[in-house]
Order: C-alpha cells, then sequence, then structure tokens
C-alpha cells in the first residue's frame, strides 16, 4: 500500500462523494436544454454590482432602474439578482451560466462572454466616443490641489498624447482629444501615491509604467480599494491623485479638482450560448428590476 | 455485531469525506493552477504583462518576518508571566486568558476594520507595511501564547526544582532549562502563526493596501501573497495566474506545516 | 544583588507583556464600537437589527441587517450540521481506529486543512462545487448549499483538532474497563470513551461555528450575495461578514458607519460565542 495508490483512492472518492452530496439535493429545475440550443423559456438570472460600486451608480442611473422622484432616489435592482462585487465576479458567472445577464466595464470585456446591442448599437470604442452607445461614465483622476511637482508631471503626462493613447490601447475613449504631446523633465525624481477606483486600476498601472519607463527614478504606489476610498485619500492628503470610476460628488468637488482622463462604456453582456443580440433601454430596465423574468418574454 | 459493523462503517465514511476533500481542493488547485506557471511571474518587477508573483512573496516574507520579530517575544514573555510568575487564582492570569481566548475568536474582518480605524486611520500610518504588521501582530498573539503556555506546562516541575537547588535564580532557570526544553512546542506555534499571516487576506487589505510595488520603507503599501491572488481575481483579466497564484500559496504552506512538524519532531528527539 | 535587579525587572517586561493582549482587545472594542454604536443610535437600533431592507444607495437609505444576520445564522447552521457529524466522526476515527503510521500522514493533513487560506478554499469552491451545484440546482449555482458545503468542509480541522485531543484526553482506563466487561471495541469507544470527552466535543463544535460565521472572503465569491431574507437553500444569501466587504471599498459616509456597525453586530455575536465557549470550558475543567 503505497502513498500514492491511497491518495488516489481518496482521490476518487472525494470526487465523487462530492457529486453524491450535490447530486442528492438536485431535483428541482432540471433544464431542459438540448445540446448547443439555448432554451429562452429559463429563467434571466441577474447578475449585479455591490451597492456603492461606481459601475453600479452608473449604470442604474442611465438605464432607469434608480428612479428619482424630488429628493428621493430608489434603486430598483432586482432583489434576487446575485451580487458580485468585481468585474470578474460578474463575468466569471456569467461566461459560466447560459441565462444569466450582467454588466461590467467595457475595457474588460473579453471573448468569454457576449456584449449585446443597446437600442441596435454595438458596444464599441467608436460607438461611446460619438455617443450613439448610451451606456457610458468617465473614469475620473482628482487633486487637492496641491500637486508635488513630480505628481504634477505624472498628470500632464496622463493628459497628454502619450497618455491619451495608452487609455485608446486599452479599449477606453480618450477623454482628451488633440491632447498636446508630453515633454519629459529631466531629473524628475520622487514617489507618488495613487489610490482609488478598482476598475481604473488596470489602466492606471499601464499608465504608471509608461511613465516610469520615461522617468525611471519616480516610483509610483497603485492602490485599488475603490473611488470612494480614493477621494478620501485624495481630500485627506494621503494620496497624491485618486481615483474614481464615478462623477464626483458636491462635497467632494469642494475639495478636490478632478478630471476626467478617460471615457468607459458599460457593456451589458450575456452568455456566449445566449440567442439574444439586441435589447433595448427598457429591457434591460425590466430586466434589472425584475419585472421580466424569462428570456422568452424579451425575444418574443 | 451489526451495529459495530455499522459504526465503524460511518466512522471510515467520514474520515474518508474529509481526506477526500481536502486532497480535492489541494488536487483540483495543483492541477488547475500548475500549467500557468512560468519564470514571467519569477521576474522582480511587477507589469501588467507579466503579473509577476515576485514583488508580492517578498512582501509576504518581510510582513511574516516582521510579525514574528514582534509578535513573538510579546508572545512567549506573556507565556512566562502565566506560567512562571503568576500565582495560582490570580486576577490578572484570569483576565490575559479571557483575553487571549477573544482574540483568538476575533473574525480577520473585524481585525481589517480595527486595523484600517485605528492604524491606518486614527494614528496615520496610511496603507503601510507597519499598519499592516501591527495588525497580525495582534491577530498571531494568541496561537504563540497558548502554544508557550503549553509547551512551558509539559515541562516537568522536577527540572524546575533542581535547578533552583542548584542556585540558578528564577531567570536563569526559565532561560538556561525551561527555555531549551520547551522550544519545539514554542517553535511550532511561532509557524503557525506565520502560516496564518501568509493565508490572511481580509486582515491586511484594509491595512497594507494592494500596491504592487516592493515596499521601501515602513509606510509604504504593498500586497501579500493571498492579497495578490485576491487583487488578481477581482480585476478580471488574470484568472490563470490567481490559480498559480494559488499553487504558490499552497506550496508555501506545505513548507511552513511541513518545517514545523519536522522541527518540533526534531528537537523532541534532541532533548531526550 | 545584581541578577536580583535584573529578575525583577524582567519580572516587569513578562508582565507588561502579557498585559498587551488585554491592551489589544480593549482597543478592539473601543474603536469598533465607536466606528459603528453612533450610527446605530442615530439610525434607531430596532430599524437597523429588523429592518428588511438593506438600500444604501437609494435617497433615503435603508440600513436593515436582519436578511444579513438570518444570512450568517441560517449558513453557519448549515455548515454545523454538515461539518460537526463528519467532523466528530473523523476525530473518532484518528483517535480509535487509525493505525499509527497512518496517523503520522492524516495529522499533518488536517493542519494543512486548517492552513489552507480561506482565499484558495474560495478559488476551488467558485471553480469547483458552484458549476456542479447550477448543472443539478439551476440558477448561477451560488446559492446558501453552496456556501454550507464549504464552510461544512471549512470548519473540519477546527474540529477535528480539539475533538481528538479531547478523545486521547479520556483516560485509558474507561476503555480498558469497557473492554474486559465484554463490549466491542466500537461500542466501548461510542458509549464509553466519546461521552467521557463530551465537554472537549462541545466546546470543538462552538469553535467550529465562531470559524463558520467568521468566515468572509471564501463565503463572498459562492453565496450570490443578495440582501434577501433567506427562503430556500437554492437561492442566494449574503452574510455579516460578506456585506461588509462587498461595499467597504466604495462606501463613504452613513454608508461607511452602516458597514462599521454591521461589524459590531458580528462582534456582539462572536463574543457571545466566545462567551458560551469559555463557561463549558470551565464547567469542564471542574
Amino acid at each position: 500500500m503505497t502513498i500514492t495508490k491511497l491518495s488516489k483512492l481518496t482521490l476518487t472518492m472525494g470526487v465523487g462523494l462530492t457529486l453524491a452530496a450535490c447530486g442528492a439535493d438536485s431535483g428541482s429545475t432540471d433544464s431542459s436544454k438540448d445540446a448547443g440550443g439555448f432554451d429562452a423559456s429559463q429563467t434571466i438570472n441577474v447578475i449585479s454590482r455591490e451597492d456603492g460600486s461606481g459601475t453600479r451608480g452608473a449604470f442604474t442611473e442611465i438605464t432607469g432602474v434608480l428612479v428619482k422622484d424630488g429628493d428621493n432616489e430608489t434603486d430598483n435592482t432586482y432583489s434576487a439578482a446575485t451580487i458580485q462585487n468585481s468585474t470578474s465576479g460578474v463575468m466569471t458567472t456569467v461566461a459560466g451560466d447560459p441565462t444569466s445577464i450582467g454588466y461590467i466595464s467595457l475595457g474588460s470585456l473579453d471573448d468569454s462572454v457576449k456584449a449585446v446591442n443597446i437600442e441596435g448599437i454595438e458596444a464599441t470604442a467608436e460607438t461611446v466616443q460619438d455617443n450613439s452607445y448610451a451606456i457610458a461614465r468617465p473614469f475620473n483622476l482628482a487633486h487637492n490641489g496641491e500637486l508635488s511637482e513630480v505628481a504634477q508631471d505624472f498628470w500632464s503626462y496622463i493628459m497628454s498624447a502619450e497618455g491619451q493613447e495608452i487609455v485608446v490601447g486599452e479599449g477606453y475613449v480618450e477623454a482628451v482629444t488633440d491632447a498636446p504631446a508630453y515633454e519629459a523633465t529631466d531629473g524628475m525624481s520622487g514617489k507618488i501615491s495613487v489610490v482609488g477606483s478598482t476598475s481604473v486600476t488596470p489602466v492606471m498601472e499601464v499608465l504608471v509604467e509608461g511613465y516610469t519607463a520615461l522617468n525611471p527614478d519616480v516610483t509610483i504606489d497603485v492602490t485599488s480599494n475603490g473611488s470612494s476610498a480614493g477621494m478620501t485619500a485624495a481630500m485627506d492628503g494621503s494620496a497624491d491623485i485618486g481615483m474614481a470610476s464615478r462623477e464626483l460628488k458636491d462635497e467632494e468637488l469642494e475639495v478636490l479638482t478632478a478630471e476626467p482622463i478617460a471615457i468607459d462604456g458599460i457593456a451589458v453582456i450575456v452568455n456566449t450560448e445566449n440567442s439574444i443580440e439586441d435589447l433595448t433601454m427598457e429591457q434591460v430596465k425590466q430586466i434589472f428590476t425584475g419585472e421580466v423574468t424569462t428570456w422568452d418574454e424579451i425575444a418574443k | 455485531m451489526m451495529a459495530s459493523k455499522l459504526t465503524r462503517g460511518f466512522i471510515y465514511l467520514a474520515a474518508a469525506i474529509t481526506f477526500g476533500s481536502l486532497f480535492y481542493v489541494v488536487g483540483f488547485i495543483l492541477i488547475k493552477g500548475i500549467p500557468y506557471l512560468n519564470l514571467d511571474m519569477f521576474a522582480w518587477k511587477y507589469t501588467t504583462d507579466n503579473v509577476s508573483l515576485m514583488p508580492s512573496l517578498i512582501t509576504t516574507l518581510i510582513v511574516v518576518g516582521m510579525t514574528l520579530v514582534i509578535a513573538t517575544p510579546i508572545g512567549v514573555f506573556t507565556g512566562f508571566y502565566l506560567v512562571e510568575y503568576a500565582k495560582k487564582g490570580n486576577k490578572v492570569v484570569g483576565i490575559v486568558r479571557i483575553a487571549t481566548d477573544t482574540l483568538a475568536a476575533v473574525p480577520s474582518i473585524v481585525y481589517g476594520l480595527f486595523g484600517m480605524l485605528f492604524f491606518v486611520t486614527f494614528l496615520n500610518f496610511q496603507y503601510s507595511v507597519l499598519a499592516g504588521v501591527l495588525t497580525s501582530v495582534i491577530m498571531v498573539l494568541p496561537l504563540i501564547i497558548r502554544s508557550t503556555e503549553e509547551a512551558l506546562l509539559a515541562v516537568n516541575d522536577s527540572l524546575r526544582e533542581a535547578s533552583f537547588a542548584l542556585g540558578a535564580g528564577k531567570l536563569r532557570t526559565i532561560f538556561r532549562v525551561i527555555l531549551p526544553v520547551s522550544m519545539p512546542g514554542i517553535l511550532s506555534g511561532v509557524i503557525l502563526a506565520s502560516g496564518r499571516v501568509v493565508g490572511e487576506t481580509a486582515a491586511l487589505l484594509y491595512t497594507l493596501g494592494s500596491s504592487t510595488n516592493l515596499p521601501d520603507s515602513l509606510f509604504s503599501s504593498g500586497r501579500t501573497l493571498a492579497l495578490h491572488m485576491y487583487v488578481l481575481s477581482s480585476e478580471g483579466m488574470h484568472v490563470n495566474e490567481s490559480y498559480a497564484t494559488g499553487v504558490i500559496l499552497i506550496v508555501v504552506v506545505l513548507m511552513i506545516n511541513g518545517l514545523s512538524t519536522f522541527l518540533s519532531n526534531r528537537l523532541t528527539k534532541g532533548t531526550k | 544583588m545584581k541578577t536580583k535587579k535584573l529578575d525583577g525587572f524582567m519580572k516587569g517586561v513578562f508582565f507588561v507583556s502579557a498585559l498587551t493582549s488585554v491592551l489589544a482587545i480593549i482597543l478592539i472594542c473601543i474603536f469598533i464600537f465607536a466606528g459603528g454604536v453612533p450610527f446605530i443610535l442615530d439610525y434607531g437600533l430596532s430599524e437597523f437589527l429588523f429592518g428588511q431592507k438593506w438600500s444604501p444607495s437609494n435617497t433615503p437609505a435603508s440600513f436593515g441587517i436582519l436578511p444579513m444576520i438570518m444570512g450568517s445564522l441560517a449558513v453557519t447552521f448549515g455548515a454545523i450540521i454538515v461539518g460537526v457529524p463528519i467532523g466528530i466522526l473523523t476525530s473518532i476515527f484518528m483517535a480509535e481506529f487509525c493505525p499509527v503510521w497512518l496517523h503520522k500522514i492524516l495529522k499533518p493533513a488536517v493542519n494543512l486543512m486548517a492552513a489552507i487560506p480561506s482565499i484558495v478554499y474560495g478559488f476551488f469552491a467558485l471553480q469547483a462545487i458552484v458549476p456542479i451545484m447550477r448543472q443539478f440546482v439551476g440558477g448561477t449555482g451560488m446559492n446558501m448549499l453552496t456556501a454550507i458545503i464549504l464552510l461544512g468542509i471549512m470548519i473540519l480541522p477546527t474540529i477535528i483538532g480539539l475533538s481528538e485531543s479531547s478523545i486521547r484526553a479520556v483516560p485509558r482506563s474507561y476503555y480498558t474497563g469497557s473492554m474486559a466487561l465484554g463490549a466491542t471495541h466500537e461500542r466501548s469507544v461510542m458509549r464509553v470513551v466519546v461521552p467521557a470527552a463530551k465537554s472537549g466535543i462541545v466546546s470543538s463544535v462552538i469553535l467550529g461555528i465562531g470559524r463558520a460565521i467568521g468566515e468572509t472572503m471564501a463565503v463572498v465569491l459562492i453565496a450570490g450575495n443578495q440582501p434577501i431574507m433567506p427562503e430556500s437553500l437554492t437561492l442566494g444569501v449574503r452574510t455579516l461578514t460578506t456585506n461588509i466587504v462587498l461595499e467597504m471599498a466604495y462606501a463613504s459616509g452613513e454608508h461607511r458607519e452602516a458597514l462599521i456597525a454591521t461589524a459590531v453586530v458580528l462582534f456582539v455575536f462572536i463574543l457571545i460565542i466566545n462567551g458560551t465557549f469559555l463557561i463549558i470550558k470551565k464547567k469542564g475543567a471542574k
């Protein structure tokens, strides 16, 4: 009796047991899905981001899921919606579940899921640029008015032609057209800390690489902990630059100077097996508020 | 006879489920992650291309090392006080025990929030190695205290008496006689504490931050391996790399546990 | 003379060290409570604890955490049902049925199980259990049952470790006595040895409850996280811990305070569980 033999045995048993344990609890919706086809009678599984997320804030506001009535605002997101607190969480769930629908930053979109057209317009950098794709929001950078020399230099790099080219290369839309070229100043050195939105972080990391390649003596720390944390850090000066994937709030704007660095579309994504190609804004709203719960109500 | 067989059957089944799940978890991560391990991931500097885990590996070592340097003396000295100095029924002992037991039960997310409110905001350390380390110190203290206490209690009283009879003072007895004998137990507690820090995510997320750079001072931010895995998965572009990071994490944990077992076995033999 | 001075000095050092953990727990209490209690008082204790609606982005916002409290309780209860029998039986196996050579392998295996980071468990469940669930139960596969199975596995090492040592601590004469009376090995173990280790086993279960209720990073990946009252095993659930970690990143102002207040509730739960543990331990020691 060797250990390998034993481990193999236990491994097989483990797999078997897990399957058995799950199997015993099954028996509810055993789908009538035939191979390859998409069964539209299935319930839509709505995947949303968590409350407070910049992406959710922008999405619910634009699609009308968030209802404003005087001073009152009500987020009517379907209460049975699965909540994921990251772009990848939403993508992995949608990629693995034929009947689900979610929304993510356009810059993160890849082949594992399918983006649907909204009002017949495909979600691409071009359609976001010319405003024909309706669901888009800015990525903002903010500082409290006291930028160090080196941070100021980094800031102008981001807003320069070189910086904006990186933004476009990462799949976002540039915020500044006809940006001036970046002129590197010799002998820049020091440390910059950038704190904020998890959605902005990926593009920020690439910007940092581009900048430090030109200014090797500068170190830039990027901390990814959320838009509000970033704004707070920028306000109290514990970070040089804050990142937000949403518009700034009034109380934040009192202290901070903000500038958009990119426009990001929000793609509505479904599983690649799903036959749906087009949705209207109204349908998106109905799905995310739970008014419509099966795919055939949409497909007609 | 039938009942006996049935009992035995259930017991064997339960053991099979337990160790089956363990093998399944470890096997699954290894099989999924090993194919994605490559040399690029061990480059010195993190870029969005190579997704290197080297900076986080080194940060992990720094955080673990500093945590142990601070927590070990405090924990071991607490053990000394509780076992060697405090008199039976001492009020302080009771309070310290309750405090230790409660600390051990505090969930890591609460440690994280506390670290954020106290070290990061109140003491204004920012997201930094210092804030992360101090939070971890509090988190692992109960582990070290408990294992020291157990190790000291296991030391035969005749050793203490013999040492006193030879004219050694209390301090000398503790450091020259009792400490060497109880070393294996204390060490294995310390090593387990390092394992806890390696695997920690929730407590460090809000204290250490998640910078991809190697921290160059106590006040700069960094990320440990577990945090790296968490952040990679949140960004959504590097799922395969997070599997690979999972493999490295499991390997590190395996090494730590192996070292703990090996050391305590060897040292026990050495003293006998 | 000199050594005596040093002796006194070191005794002081040891004493101060011992007070560190007391100081730490006091600081934790102060800062967590100071961060959350003002919000609870402001918002209203019963609205906070028994409110069923959690919608922080609404104006006016509602911060009712009853769904999360019930979620935590339901998931923990489920994990106990799954994990406790398996854990206790495994510890009996380790203590009484396992050959020495096998024990040398299994003991480190249990330690490894305890040491695997929770983020790794979470990833495993997301990639391995969730797809199976999706196939058999339908939906996204992220539901209460998934969380229960995962937590059931995660509390095993806690239960096994403590239960095994308490079973081993039962005097051998109990066992030999029972055997001498003609009972079988199984009967002696189950009817004599295990009952004698009762208080240790109960403590291990309580520690397991603590671990299940406090687990965060693994649960957030697989529970679905809907802030609704748990109604069915096949629907999603949000626990107290996941509520904090889900929304902390983007929360500001009142929302952030509400999340710290959630931690206060979680902390009180832990204090209650731990208090119970201490009482049982004390009784066992008598």
